[in-house]
């Protein structure tokens, strides 16, 4: 080991400047490549996103749903992580609006997360009102802004009907710019 | 030696003071209780908070004294029939101020927390017959009440209820003394012919309203009144209610 | 037996090396005026630092037991509660020598702002402690997420529309921040990193600046009023002055330990007498109902938030906490020079009263949350009796509207009730039958508060909700728009009753 340290404070001095310089470039340039190879990876995985068709929920018989009333229907979101446990269980709150014409019944289907600030909104069947427990945001039963805070009606969630089941796109966390009524 | 015995002690004393602070924490008023161990609304069994969670509002904190009917009377609860209570708290009454608690009709309360409720009224709160017999909780409510008896049932109104309510229900003149008017079409739409019939077999004893057989403010001459003749009585209100209708107030837009 | 040891260490010295350092560390000079009562101001750093290290031995203490997993977190904290011996204790123990760094931090700071150690040289001392401070409030946010009931679910439902608020990129944060489509495994796991990994490595990073800085800088002299922090001259004067100095390893080091002590003894029998916080039910989405508080130190921005206007809103989410922590940095810059002592120092002392008495009404306010609806309210909470007592067979009937309706939700009565709108105990006094029947009709003109309840309630319901309303007056005043008791509207309309022709029979059928 001496003899080694001694060999190298005995080893000429390195005096080209241009040689030097030329290697703390590639040693500069092979580290930002190193580093890209880290971070590129690591900023995907940490941004990234996983890409599922949205899947649809069947929330059962359109027959089940009587005409006008509106009730909150919970089921376990498809978009789950398998240990999501019992934060899963998602709401949403689901009126038969009858059938207009011939053929299936219409629904309206809406999101229990309030438009303010997210939290569960609560249906009140008297006196036919959404009600938000945080800062008292108020929706009429079709899903439109009564009064308070939200800037917007609810968030609709899409549905469909397949065989007299009613089927609704499983819902995301809903937010102003992230609305629930993306194309499939 | 000496040293060994200053570890020994040393050991001794370490280990009692362990034991006598984890003892003491364990008696200390910041530990969980077991009991307050958190509850979801839905597995809460307990009468008396379901009763003031879901019911004290309109009926009051002791199940009288409210706006509405009071549940704490003994009368009331002597003459209703168990799957009423049932049916009535779980699906409430279309049309009145008495909503649906079943989970599945928006309500707040499941199936097993309803017959808590159902059978808790009666247990809780005694149900007794002061006076011997009561008419029935239900009686013959006809949706088509005749002429006479319409006649009837104001000649009945005259000599059973004028006295507080004016002799065409009208009040005693002045709004804003109780009881006030009883024929007002709006407000007797807000009471279902049944309610009406409870109302006038058990009055209200919290708010001084005497019961079918009381005589309080009544003639001297006063009889209690039988089940047709309260039936009577409703069907006069009914009356005054005015024309029935198929659909109730609040089925919302769309209807 | 010493003499064995000593030779142990000299042998790691020789290879570590530390021995000049910690000499130096323990040793290094502080003003001579510290040892005068005055330096009783200086503990409170000390004090923040001690809480820190019994927040790791408890978090780690924690991480033997909990899981930081959606399906089990909820279950390991009921075991911790109730089954662990004294796991309820050490969960007591972390919230509150968590509240008590805030405190001991936010004591610290004000400490140092009020006696001008802020300035000149000690300018970034100070902005690393204000990196601190937001380390302590990330933990504070994080850990708030561990405690996985319906206030840690709904507090990242809050947190994730807040930041679905940022323009462009908001959905984009949104999914930074929840880790998934949906609330639940993915965002626990990330709060769970954030706390226990990012986290406090920038905390233990940024406190060893902050100490290195405090050792280099030194410790700031107490103020003494007239003596100017001149640029040119301090570092000669506080060189100068070192020089009769005395070593921290003295009277400094005893009063730093006896007050952490203290601040230890006091947190640990508030922990054992007040117990864990939590958790409350289980963070089953679906249970209505839920009302979401931020943590202590966040109160006064949600009661800032809940009470300003809509179109302030994103503004005060977004942009407002930049602007407070941008002010924070600012604050050595702005005021770099001059009087150091509070009595010099008028608008350095308002400001602090005007800061901590504005962050204390708010922090009330957000206790007390008077914009949240009691959404059990209409079925739970009784008419008062006084009223029921005096009212007539309409008003009763009114009352029950009221209760039915939901009205009750946002409207105290005798100040038991929602508090988003006016306590209506005496509305009678304000309002007429007709402004009444427009008042509940309409709601709000404009958006505002009430919902309009003209679609929601039946002609009848609402003839004898005012009915009711209009009787609600403390006994003896008169009713709104009345000089003298008169022939009131509700007489007249019973009297004509059209509209309650189209009324049902309730249950007729």
């Amino acid at each position: 080991m001496t003899t080694a340290m001694n060999h190298v404070s005995q080893a000429p001095p390195n005096d080209n400047p241009a040689r030097r310089s030329f290697l703390g470039w590639i040693a500069v340039v092979t580290g930002l490549v190193a580093s890209a190879l880290v971070a590129v990876p690591g900023v995907r995985f940490l941004v990234g996103q996983r890409r599922v068709k949205v899947p649809w929920v069947n929330l059962g018989p359109t027959t089940g749903f009587a005409l006008n009333e509106t009730r909150l229907v919970t089921f376990d979101n498809p978009l789950r992580l398998p240990w999501d446990g019992i934060t899963s269980q998602t709401g949403v709150y689901v009126r038969q609006l009858g059938v207009v014409e011939k053929g299936d019944p219409q629904f309206l289907v809406l999101s229990v997360n309030c438009a303010h600030l997210g939290c569960p909104v609560s249906w009140f069947p008297q006196s036919e009102l959404f009600l938000c427990p945080c800062h008292g945001g108020v929706y009429y039963a079709d899903g439109s802004h009564a009064s308070g805070p939200p800037p917007r009606g609810m968030f609709h969630v899409m549905w469909r009907i397949r065989s007299g089941e009613l089927e609704i796109q499983a819902p995301h966390y809903p937010t102003l710019q992230d609305t629930l009524r993306q194309p499939t | 030696m000496t040293s060994a015995r200053l570890l020994e002690s040393w050991r001794v004393a370490g280990l009692l003071f362990l034991l006598t602070t984890g003892g003491c924490l364990d008696q200390m008023p910041g530990k969980p209780n077991p009991a307050s161990r958190p509850k979801l609304p839905s597995e809460q069994t307990d009468f008396q908070v379901l009763f003031a969670r879901s019911c004290s509002g309109c009926h009051g904190a002791d199940g009288k004294l409210g706006p509405a009917p009071p549940l704490n009377d003994p009368l009331f609860l002597a003459i209703v029939p168990d799957e009423v209570l049932l049916d009535v708290i779980t699906r409430g009454r279309r049309g009145t101020p008495m909503p649906a608690f079943d989970r599945r009709l928006s309500g707040t309360l499941t199936a097993e927390q309803i017959q808590i409720l159902a059978e808790g009224l009666k247990t809780h709160f005694k149900p007794t017959l002061a006076g011997g017999d009561a008419p029935p909780y239900t009686g013959e409510l006809s949706t088509q009440p005749s002429a006479e008896q319409i006649a009837r049932g104001e000649k009945l109104f005259a000599s059973a209820c004028a006295a507080c309510h004016g002799d065409s229900g009208q009040g005693s003149g002045d709004e804003d003394t109780a009881p006030g008017r009883v024929n007002d079409p709006a407000l007797l739409s807000l009471f279902s012919n049944q309610a009406l019939r409870r109302i006038i077999i058990t009055g209200r004893p919290d708010l001084g309203m005497p019961n079918f057989a009381e005589t309080d403010g009544r003639d001297s001459d006063f009889k209690p009144l039988t089940s047709e003749e309260i039936d009577d009585l409703v069907a006069l209100l009914a009356h005054w209610r005015g024309r029935p209708q198929q659909v109730a107030s609040n089925m919302g837009p769309g209807e | 037996m010493n003499a064995r040891l000593r030779q142990i260490g000299t042998w790691i010295d020789r290879r570590l090396g530390v021995r000049d350092l910690l000499a130096h560390t323990v040793l290094h000079p502080i003003p001579r005026e510290l040892e005068s009562p005055m330096g009783w101001w200086y503990v409170f750093g000390s004090a923040s630092l001690t809480f820190l290290l019994l927040q790791i031995l408890s978090g780690v203490g924690l991480a033997l037991v909990y899981v930081p997993s959606a399906d089990q977190a909820y279950e390991s904290l009921l075991y911790l509660d109730y089954e662990h011996p004294l796991g309820w204790f050490l969960r007591a123990l972390h919230y509150y020598a968590g509240s008590g760094m805030v405190v001991m931090v936010l004591v610290h700071m004000t400490q140092v702002f009020l006696q001008g150690g802020h300035k000149y040289p000690r300018e970034l001392t100070w902005c690393v402690g204000v990196v601190l401070l937001l380390c302590v409030l990330g933990m504070f946010f994080s850990g708030q997420i561990l405690r996985w009931d319906p206030d840690a679910y709904w507090g990242l439902a809050v947190a994730g529309s807040m930041a679905g608020r940022v323009p462009i990129i908001g959905p984009d944060v949104v999914h930074v921040l929840l880790g998934a489509e949906t609330i639940g495994a993915a965002a626990l796991s990330r709060f769970f990193a954030l706390h226990v990994f990012v986290i406090p490595g920038a905390l233990l990073f940024f406190l060893a600046i902050h100490l290195w800085l405090v050792l280099r800088c030194g410790v700031s002299a107490p103020p003494v009023p007239g003596q100017i922090v001149d640029r040119a001259t301090y570092d000669r004067d506080y060189a100068e002055s070192l020089k009769r100095g005395v070593p921290f390893f003295g009277d400094a080091f005893w009063r730093d330990a006896l007050v952490s002590a203290l601040a230890v003894i006091v947190v640990v029998v508030i922990a054992a007498v007040l117990g864990p916080k939590g958790p409350t039910d289980p963070p089953d989405p679906t249970l209505g109902g839920a009302n979401p508080r931020p943590e202590w130190p966040f109160l006064w921005l949600f009661a800032l938030l809940s009470l300003s206007p809509r179109e302030a809103e994103t503004f005060i989410i977004l942009v407002f906490p930049l602007l407070v922590i941008g002010v924070m940095f600012a604050v050595p810059f702005i005021s770099n020079r001059g009087e150091r002592a509070p009595s010099r120092r008028p608008v350095a002392v308002l400001s602090v009263i005007l800061i901590y008495t504005t962050l204390g009404v708010l922090t009330y306010l957000g206790f007390t949350a008077p914009w949240s609806p009691r959404m059990e309210a209409w079925t739970a909470d009784p008419v008062p009796v006084e009223i029921v007592k005096r009212s007539t067979v309409p008003q009763l009937v009114g009352g029950s509207v009221f209760q039915y309706k939901n009205c009750r939700n946002c409207h105290a009565l005798d100040g038991v009730g929602g508090r988003r709108g006016p306590d209506l105990t005496s509305v009678g006094t304000r309002l007429t039958r007709d402004q009444l029947i427009m008042q509940v009709s309409n709601g709000t003109p404009g958006g505002g508060l009430m919902p309009a309840y003209g679609k929601q309630i039946s002609p009848a319901e609402l003839s004898m909700l005012v009915d009711f309303l209009v009787s609600l007056r403390p006994e003896g005043q008169p009713a709104a728009g009345w000089a003298t008791p008169g022939p009131s509207l509700g007489a007249q309309q019973a009297a004509e009753p059209t509209y309650a022709k189209q009324l049902p029979p309730p249950d007729a059928s």
